[in-house]
């Protein structure tokens, strides 16, 4: 039997492994990303130089891949929001290992993805004239004010419940790793030492945050999709685009996080925390939106379909069987159909089958915003010819370059950010064993090594001040 | 809700009373054939409904029947003319009343023009009405439904909650790290909460600047109710007056900001330029490359007597350049950038 504080020393030693233990495939897989992302900066010179001229896009199509990647990686920015907030609020205990990533993720797609709509201007220096000129009865004016309370908020959110695991690391790692972490973890620590007045302040934030970033989250993305459901677009201008996109993007933020666990779990050995049951329970919550978006699907399809506007009959066309007939059944036979099927049979409701769902996810994800972006522009709103967009080198370049840093920030936040609540993994731990508790915030006295007496009434303290 | 009058029925009252005194101080104009003469108030604000009053008599005696417009003189896109706002017929009085919408922010000189049934020339009596600064925006919507409380005031109120919330957790994780120092002053560990400070600090900049962006924003910009107050912000603005060409040479719709830009003396940049000036550029893409409305000219371009010929006759739904527009030396000009890009 494993006692409480082995137990607590196995987490911390595997969960910190990747901060102290660098291996070569790290540096290569590090200089891969570098390498694609700097062919995707070479690449956007090119088009700060030249302008747009260099992507396909023109008078009539004059969004495409970028406003694409952007829809997309806010989208999967939800999935810390679901997972972290939404499941600390309703208490599921089962997510205290997930949380962690999932509000990394959160942080590090809502960069990416705002970062793609400077990339699609094609004066960009003119952005701070939103600020001087800005006019709130602007969509896109809505969207930046959105996406800024997001990002500020996410990123709050991402790092209160990580203080007392950076005060660990503070303790635990200062005399293995180099000047800069070392001063690294001391500064963002804020002196954690787990004291009551601590505990109380610590558990209030992340209270606060945690209900404040539910509604802003689902504002977000709402607010993203009324960029297009505010023009008399056909394919846009419908009232389902803010239910569609908030379900859209958790779906595809879930996949995500699915995809990053998996991946994490398989390099790093986490396979004691990532248990199956946390996989098969996304899957779940992964089928479950597959349904959702198959129900609003059906419900916009068939509501416009079933009348059929004139113009309605050209994105019709076009999205159910000519040009974009392809990406539009992969996403809901792939996209949408299959996930589920996979949750369904035992025999594919493995790590294997979810991890393959997310894959599909993501990927008809991808493609939905895509048509979604490309097809309501198509549509000719005069008797013209519709006209054709294909992404460029340079747009493709610089779409990759965007996964390149998403993948890049995590990278680089393995080495220095831990990766787990180990706090509250050990809580729940606790809870779980149900044995006598030892005080697992009491970074001051572990750093201090020379055996200050552990007191039990520290942690029923932490328990009240409601971190949990 | 009680009745209160208008604003604009008091201002008809204050006309009609204007009226009056003019019409008792003036009286009719004694003179051979018509003669008009008009009560109208001083000055009016735009939005305002205005009552302009003509009384026509002939040799002292009320001239009933006769038509009258009233005019003002109007200029739209560069050309001046007079336009007619309303028309009346006279009653028994030789009183015609005439209703309008003050629009213009300027009237210049107004007219009561004489119309029939006579022939004779009558001369038309002139007159101004000033128009006062402010005013209702006639080009705001009036349509759409107001819903009290709904409104710009509401939005920043939610923001600036949802930002209250957020700074007061950025202050929360600051007092984390303050509670670590104070307590733990015995301890010689080094600690610090500048991090926090400095996160609290960045979300309330942040939450102010937002709800000042927000609260500044409608008259930042194209709130043209206003003009004297807020030209500064409109001077400033700056949409796409400018496009590049090459190394940023101005460009201003059909013109140049910079003359000299196409007096390089090299007839190919010079070119360059010109297929700007001329917006050729605008169909047929930067350096001739062919867009969705022009096709490529780069490799298809023929003789230049050929090129001149179709620049002269516009095909194909482009518009003709007359000489009077595009001389041929520019002409010669674009050509010899067309070729060189070949």
């Amino acid at each position: 039997m494993d006692t409480m504080s082995n137990w607590h020393e196995r987490l911390v030693r595997k969960t910190t492994r990747p901060t102290l233990v660098t291996t070569y495939r790290y540096w290569v897989w590090l200089a891969f990303l570098v390498a694609v992302f700097a062919n995707g900066v070479f690449q956007y010179s090119k088009q700060w130089s030249n302008g747009l001229y260099v992507t396909d896009m023109r008078d009539r199509i004059s969004w495409g891949l970028y406003i694409t990647a952007f829809v997309f990686f806010i989208g999967i920015s939800h999935a810390g929001t679901l997972i972290s907030a939404i499941l600390r609020a309703s208490k599921a205990t089962w997510r205290a290992p997930i949380t962690r990533m999932a509000e990394l993720i959160t942080a590090v797609a809502l960069i990416v993805g705002a970062s793609f709509v400077l990339i699609d201007m094609g004066r960009p220096e003119r952005i701070f004239n939103v600020f001087r000129y800005g006019r709130w009865q602007s969509p896109i004016m809505w969207d930046v004010m959105a996406i800024t309370t997001y990002l500020t908020a996410s990123v709050i959110y991402l790092y209160a419940p990580m203080i007392p695991d950076l005060a660990l690391y503070r303790d635990r790692l200062s005399n293995k790793v180099g000047v800069a972490r070392r001063f690294f973890y001391e500064t963002v620590a804020l002196n954690w030492r787990a004291l009551p007045s601590q505990v109380r302040l610590l558990g209030k934030a992340i209270t606060i945050m945690m209900l404040i970033i539910m509604p802003i989250a689902v504002s977000v993305h709402t607010v993203v999709s009324w960029i297009f459901s505010m023009t008399l677009r056909v394919g846009w201008n419908t009232s389902i685009f803010g239910v569609l996109f908030v379900a859209g993007a958790i779906f595809s933020g879930v996949a995500t996080l699915i995809l990053v666990m998996a991946v994490l779990r398989r390099i790093y050995h986490w396979e004691e925390y990532l248990t199956p049951k946390h996989f098969l329970y996304l899957g779940y919550l992964l089928a479950a939106f597959a349904g959702f978006m198959i129900y609003v699907n059906i419900n916009e399809f068939l509501t416009s379909g079933f009348k059929l506007e004139e113009e309605g009959e050209f994105a019709f066309r076009q999205l159910f069987v000519d040009d974009f007939a392809l990406m539009f059944w992969f996403y809901i036979i792939g996209g949408l159909l299959t996930p589920i099927t996979l949750m369904l049979f035992r025999r594919t409701r493995t790590i294997a089958g979810v991890v393959v769902a997310a894959v599909l996810v993501d990927i008809a994800m991808f493609f939905e915003r895509y048509f979604i972006v490309v097809t309501g522009l198509r549509v000719p709103l005069m008797p013209y010819e519709p006209a054709s967009y294909s992404p460029t080198f340079v747009e493709w370049s610089i779409f990759v370059a965007g996964i390149a840093l998403f993948l890049l920030l995590i990278t680089i936040a393995l080495k220095v950010l831990p990766m787990f609540a180990i706090w509250e993994m050990t809580e729940e731990h606790e809870r779980n064993v149900a044995r006598e508790p030892i005080p697992i915030l009491q970074g001051a006295h572990e750093g201090g090594g020379d055996g200050a007496p552990e007191s039990p009434p520290d942690v029923e303290r932490l328990a009240e001040g409601g971190v949990s | 809700m009680s009745y209160r009058p208008s604003r604009s029925t008091a201002r008809i009252a204050t006309s009609v009373m204007i009226v009056a005194t003019i019409l008792g101080l003036s009286g009719p104009a004694f003179a051979a054939g018509i003669g008009i003469s008009v009560g109208a108030p001083e000055s009016v604000a735009v939005g305002q409904q205005v009552e302009v009053k003509a009384v026509l008599s002939e040799d002292g005696v009320p001239v009933e029947g006769a038509e009258v417009a009233l005019t003002y003189k109007a200029t739209l896109g560069g050309k001046t003319d007079r336009v007619e706002i309303a028309s009346a017929t006279t009653d028994e009085t030789g009183t015609a009343v005439m209703v309008y919408e003050q629009r213009a922010n300027d009237n210049g000189e107004m007219q009561i023009v004489y119309l029939g049934p006579g022939t004779d020339p009558v001369d038309p009596f002139e007159f101004t009405i000033a128009v006062e600064k402010g005013g209702v925006q006639l080009y705001h919507s009036e349509s759409g439904v107001k819903i009290p409380f709904v409104n710009g005031t509401l939005v920043i109120l939610v923001i600036a909650t949802v930002w209250v919330f957020i700074s007061l957790s950025a202050v929360l994780l600051a007092r984390v790290g303050k509670a670590g120092i104070v307590e733990d002053e015995a301890s010689a560990e080094s600690g610090s909460m500048w991090i926090g400070a400095l996160l609290a600090f960045a979300a309330i900049f942040t939450a102010v600047g937002m709800v000042i962006v927000f609260v500044r924003a409608p008259l930042a910009n194209t709130d043209l109710s206003h003009p004297g107050e807020y030209e500064t912000h409109i001077d400033e603005y700056d949409r796409t007056e400018l496009a590049h060409v090459g190394d940023l040479d101005p460009y201003v719709g059909f013109g140049l900001k910079d003359e000299s830009a196409a007096q390089t003396g090299d007839p190919v940049e010079d070119g360059k330029v010109l297929s700007f000036e001329y917006a050729c550029a605008a169909c047929h893409a930067p350096s001739g490359l062919g867009g969705v409305v022009g096709p490529a000219l780069i490799g298809e371009i023929g003789s230049f007597n050929n090129f001149v010929e179709e620049v002269r006759d516009g095909p194909k739904g482009m518009p003709a350049y007359s000489e009077a527009t595009l001389s041929d030396a520019d002409l010669q000009k674009i050509y010899d950038f067309l070729e060189a890009g070949r």
